[in-house]
């Protein structure tokens, strides 16, 4: 097999997209869609949108008709009590306030840090001590969360971090191993000879990393964004241990209360992650996007 | 209502399990705190009051209000969400605690992490039935760590329009509990509904029903203590031997229970009953609050299990629903003790207990207020009950596991083996 | 201009390593001096690190060597729980249900959401919509996960499978302990899809389109340009989905006591839900040897898996 690849310079027929993503090109250029792959993704969609529906459903019913075994029935009557309960129970506002602020610390501390990382080690990687650093990250990974929680929770009291920055600063810290290793994969596909012409022109490593190699990070930091997020967003195993005032808790610890092992309250439960997934969802989409945008913007570089 | 034994006590399907060295997780609302009032000339103290069962905590705001309302000196601030075995790391637990006492207190009770209630005047108004209860789940030699606060009966809950439709009275002997099953399956109904996916129902249910009537609970459990890393064939106690009979009562029951109850949860069950699908329901009085969503009208009853052929063997099922203490970490133990002392009083005591559904700690309690759960009243008031053993056993042997292998089918025999060797397992590593 | 000249330049890398990835260092060239600013990079970080994770985990591991309930004072016991822990049958059942139960399922899910992340990324209409579904699995609640699937697969399943005559699922297949794992393995590969997916997805999108494009002007079909050109160019990303997927599956919890609680008896009990079990005070220091012991598998089972995949991606 013989792959020609195009040296001549200027774009090529897609418009320099440096991926096969063709969201951009389909139907603009008069390709087909491929018709029976999407007609089979449609099909895969139902298995994912059937538990929403079910979830969805119950979350409009009232308590009695959540408890009669129909997960299939549409609401009847139609009855906002599960949301509203939900709302009041776990003070939803300042609940998710709480959550957002864990979230949004936790995404960008993840972000740089396991930028900064694997940079150094992905660049450095001839030298042991940042060897070593990667292997000495990637196996803390398999450390099972038990063997740290008490620990955890006497030092986080110790140095006053018993409450959301102590749980965020934690959050970063877990998430960091599995970030640097998806940031040193995706900085093997940006080639050594970019910064080492930007070097030639008298750029610092600072500046090279700033302005040449972050930007081209955009997908994977989107991808690692996501992954920051969810696991802070719906985390309730660190926060239940580590956040000593409960007034300062997360959500996901709040809805705990909602499902006791002898007393189902589905209406309300449902209702409560629904209004947790949101956000969520939407943080998705727009991370979605900055992939498409960084994917294309990194090509023009 | 709140957590026995299970590692799922507080939640249904999450991770509290491995959070449960304490009692009561992370379920709860968020703080009801009270602002200190301005302008009293002393600043008032302010205690941590941990309540965490998710049913209640609306009623106990309540009953801070009326002590706000009572008293200057002292504030009150719930707390329903702090982990209990985080706080005791952090050596910051709560002022006062009110949790379910059952073997995941052991730990704090046995390291004498609690204080020595006895000297308050409200300790001798407990009935004195309770102590030997209290005991048996955990003991500090010389102090009595916890008052209880609530109990909940549990024995067989039963559709009284169905039993009065067939003309079926209430059974007192085994023979004649059988007797009842045989006529109900003739008439086409099922007797007992059966909820074999959630196993913690058949360790709560069935089993500790039958251990409860055919042996003697605490004394078992002490001769299994004292055996330790011999027990097994041959031992003085075992479970191999000295279960083999309530559990083969528990086998003989299987066959009354309808058929596809291997895939029928908890939810499943308080529906079907509450549907009028079966006669009895071997399950405590927290279904009750479940039923009563589906059908609110029920007239239901309940009557001990008669697990022999000697109606004075008939026992019902209790455990400490709710029970008060105050840490040795707590630096406002006596504030804290007037709090006690308010929640302990009879008018509080009575009706947190008449509300929900839980039989009276004091001497001079009334009797049950439910109308279900009369049929428990006699039984409790002459202490003719049992803690549940799975509720002693530690949560470290899956029992309820176990218990569920043999209502799917399987032999007891090698079940009860099993509980063997892990109990010795457990004592040798408990001793070193 | 610049780009297609350096994608080219990446292509001709890669065409000369014979179709593995680049190393990680920069070039060829080796640094006398490390520039401080990498320094500062990577230091700080790994102090933070340490103190948060590994300093707490040294801890933990002391205590299995104890007789400790989580706090107040404790003793020493030395390796006691350790043998306890090898003489305990229902760990050994434990870990080798777990084993086999990952490798199951890392297999299914990586399969899948390879084909998914192929199919997402090809020339399909609608495509944000689809990706946008495909992430809800990884965004629902484990306990609403647990309640929808309980349902399907005590109800909906064996009513379908009843209308079909197909015998051996008309009964609810988490009440069978052969048959159970199987339902096991459906929910979490359903949960886990998402994650893998978007790795694979990224993974995807970082092999410049020109290579495809050449490709098919040499006229190479689209199965060819997969087994030749994605899976290749993506090995990395598959080492990091199985290492990190095995990783996760060995440590499943909430799906499988939501779904069965271990049951039916202990035929499905994982060995995070034995460690989770016996944590409530007495088996604290004993559950920590369980704990400090599954670490060690798991590192040397990831290990392995780096070992044997040395050739075709090397990290």
């Amino acid at each position: 097999m013989s792959l020609q690849a195009p040296l001549r310079p200027g774009t090529t027929a897609t418009g320099s997209v440096r991926s096969v993503d063709a969201d951009r090109t389909a139907g603009r250029r008069g390709e087909r869609s491929n018709w029976p792959v999407t007609i089979l993704l449609v099909l895969c969609t139902l298995s994912v949108l059937v538990p929403l529906y079910v979830t969805v459903t119950m979350a409009f019913k009232t308590t009695s008709q959540a408890v009669d075994g129909n997960a299939f029935s549409l609401p009847a009557p139609f009855s906002v009590d599960g949301f509203v309960q939900a709302w009041q129970l776990t003070d939803f506002p300042r609940a998710f306030g709480v959550s957002v602020l864990v979230a949004a610390i936790t995404v960008v501390g993840t972000i740089l840090l396991a930028s900064f990382t694997a940079y150094a080690i992905a660049r450095n990687w001839d030298r042991r001590l940042f060897r070593w650093s990667f292997f000495y990250l990637l196996a803390a990974m398999f450390l099972p969360f038990p063997v740290l929680a008490l620990s955890q929770v006497k030092l986080t009291g110790l140095a006053g971090l018993d409450n959301p920055f102590g749980v965020a600063i934690l959050h970063v810290m877990f998430q960091l191993s599995f970030s640097v290793l998806l940031f040193t994969a995706f900085l093997r596909s940006i080639p050594a000879e970019l910064e080492e012409s930007a070097r030639i022109d008298g750029a610092s490593t600072g500046q090279v990393f700033w302005r040449l190699v972050f930007p081209l990070l955009a997908p994977m930091s989107a991808t690692v964004g996501i992954f920051a997020f969810l696991a802070s967003w719906n985390d309730f195993v660190m926060p239940s241990l580590i956040t000593s005032d409960p007034a300062l808790q997360t959500l996901p610890v709040l809805q705990q209360m909602f499902q006791t092992q002898f007393s189902n309250n589905y209406n309300v439960s449902f209702a409560s992650y629904l209004m947790a997934m949101a956000p969520a969802i939407i943080v998705y989409l727009v991370t979605q996007r900055w992939v498409m945008a960084g994917v294309t913007q990194g090509a023009i570089k | 209502m709140q957590a026995h034994a299970t590692t799922r006590s507080a939640s249904g399907v999450t991770r509290r399990g491995f959070l449960l060295g304490a009692g009561g997780i992370g379920a709860g609302l968020a703080l009801a705190g009270c602002a200190p009032l301005g302008g009293s000339s002393s600043r008032p103290e302010t205690i941590t009051f941990y309540v965490s069962k998710p049913e209640v905590i609306g009623y106990f705001d309540d009953v801070i209000a009326k002590f706000h309302d009572s008293q200057r000196a002292i504030r009150v601030v719930r707390d329903s969400t702090s982990n209990m075995s985080a706080n005791f790391v952090r050596n910051r637990p709560p002022d006062l605690g009110c949790l379910n006492y059952n073997y995941a207190m052991v730990s704090f009770v046995e390291h004498g992490a609690l204080t020595d209630l006895s000297d308050l005047p409200e300790k001798d108004t407990i009935n004195p039935d309770l102590w030997p209860l209290m005991q048996q789940t955990a003991d500090y030699p010389g102090r009595t760590s916890v008052l209880p606060y609530s109990v909940t009966a549990a024995s067989v809950i039963y559709d009284k329009a169905l039993f009065a439709q067939q003309g079926i009275e209430v059974p007192t002997t085994w023979s004649a509990f059988t007797d009842v099953c045989e006529r109900l399956v003739r008439a086409g109904i099922t007797p007992m509904y059966g909820t074999y996916k959630d196993n913690w129902t058949i360790a709560q249910g069935m089993f500790d029903y039958s251990v409860g009537g055919m042996l003697d609970v605490p004394a078992t459990f002490a001769a299994l203590d004292r055996e330790g890393t011999s027990v097994g064939k041959g031992s003085a106690v075992s479970f191999e031997e000295d279960f083999a009979a309530p559990v083969g009562r528990m086998v003989d029951l299987l066959q009354w229970h309808q058929a596809g109850a291997a895939s029928r949860g908890y939810g499943d069950g308080n529906l079907a009953f509450a549907q009028g699908k079966a006669a009895m329901y071997l399950q405590g009085p927290w279904a009750l609050g479940e039923i009563a969503k589906t059908n609110p009208d029920a007239d239901l009853g309940t009557f001990p299990f008669p697990a022999t052929d000697d109606a004075a063997d008939n026992k019902v099922r209790v455990n400490v629903d709710l029970g008060l203490w105050i840490p040795e970490a707590s630096r406002k133990q006596e504030a804290a003790r007037e709090f006690l002392s308010f929640l302990m009083s009879p008018e509080i005591n009575d009706r947190y207990n008449a509300d929900n559904n839980g039989f009276g700690v004091r001497k001079d309690s009334p009797p049950v207020s439910n109308p279900a759960l009369r049929g428990m009243q006699d039984s409790y008031d002459d202490a003719r009950f049992y803690l549940g053993a799975s509720q002693l056993i530690p949560a470290e042997i899956p029992v309820a596991n176990y218990l569920q292998s043999i209502a799917f089918g399987g032999a007891p025999a090698p079940q009860l083996r099993t509980l063997d060797g892990d109990w010795a397992r457990l004592a040798l590593r408990s001793a070193a | 201009m610049a780009t297609t000249t350096t994608e080219s330049i990446t292509t001709a890398h890669r065409r000369r390593r014979g179709g593995a990835a680049p190393r990680l260092q920069a070039g060829s060239r080796s640094r006398r001096r490390v520039d401080p600013l990498f320094l500062v990079f990577l230091v700080p970080t790994l102090v933070l690190f340490t103190l948060a994770i590994t300093l707490p985990a040294a801890m933990g591991i002391v205590l299995s060597f104890t007789n400790s309930v989580g706090f107040g004072e404790f003793r020493f016991t030395g390796l006691t729980n350790y043998v306890a822990v090898f003489s305990d049958p229902a760990i050994l059942q434990a870990y080798l249900f777990t084993i086999g139960f990952s490798l199951v399922t890392v297999i299914v899910v990586n399969a899948i959401a390879f084909l998914l992340a192929i199919a997402l990324t090809s020339k399909i209409r609608g495509k944000i919509a689809l990706r946008g579904v495909f992430v809800l699995p990884m965004v629902i609640s484990g306990i609403v996960i647990a309640y929808v699937f309980s349902f399907l697969f005590a109800n909906s399943l064996p009513a379908f499978a009843t209308a079909l005559g197909f015998a051996p699922l008309e009964q609810s297949i988490l009440a069978n302990p052969d048959l159970a794992w199987l339902a096991i393995v459906v929910v979490t590969a359903w949960q886990a899809i998402p994650s893998t997916l978007l790795i694979y997805i990224a993974g995807v999108l970082s092999i410049p389109g020109e290579v495809y494009e050449a490709a098919a002007l040499d006229g190479a079909s689209a199965w060819r340009q997969l087994v030749s050109i994605t899976a290749p160019l993506t090995a990395g990303y598959i080492l990091i989905n199985l290492v990190i997927g095995f990783k996760n599956f060995l440590n499943s919890y909430d799906i499988i006591v939501g779904l069965t609680d271990g049951g039916p008896g202990t035929s499905t009990t994982s060995v995070a839900m034995s460690i989770f079990k016996g944590f409530s005070g007495g088996d604290y220091a004993y559950q920590m040897a369980n704990a400090t012991i599954f670490f060690v598998i798991a590192v040397v089972i990831a290990v392995i898996q780096l070992r044997a995949t040395r050739g075709k991606a090397a990290l």
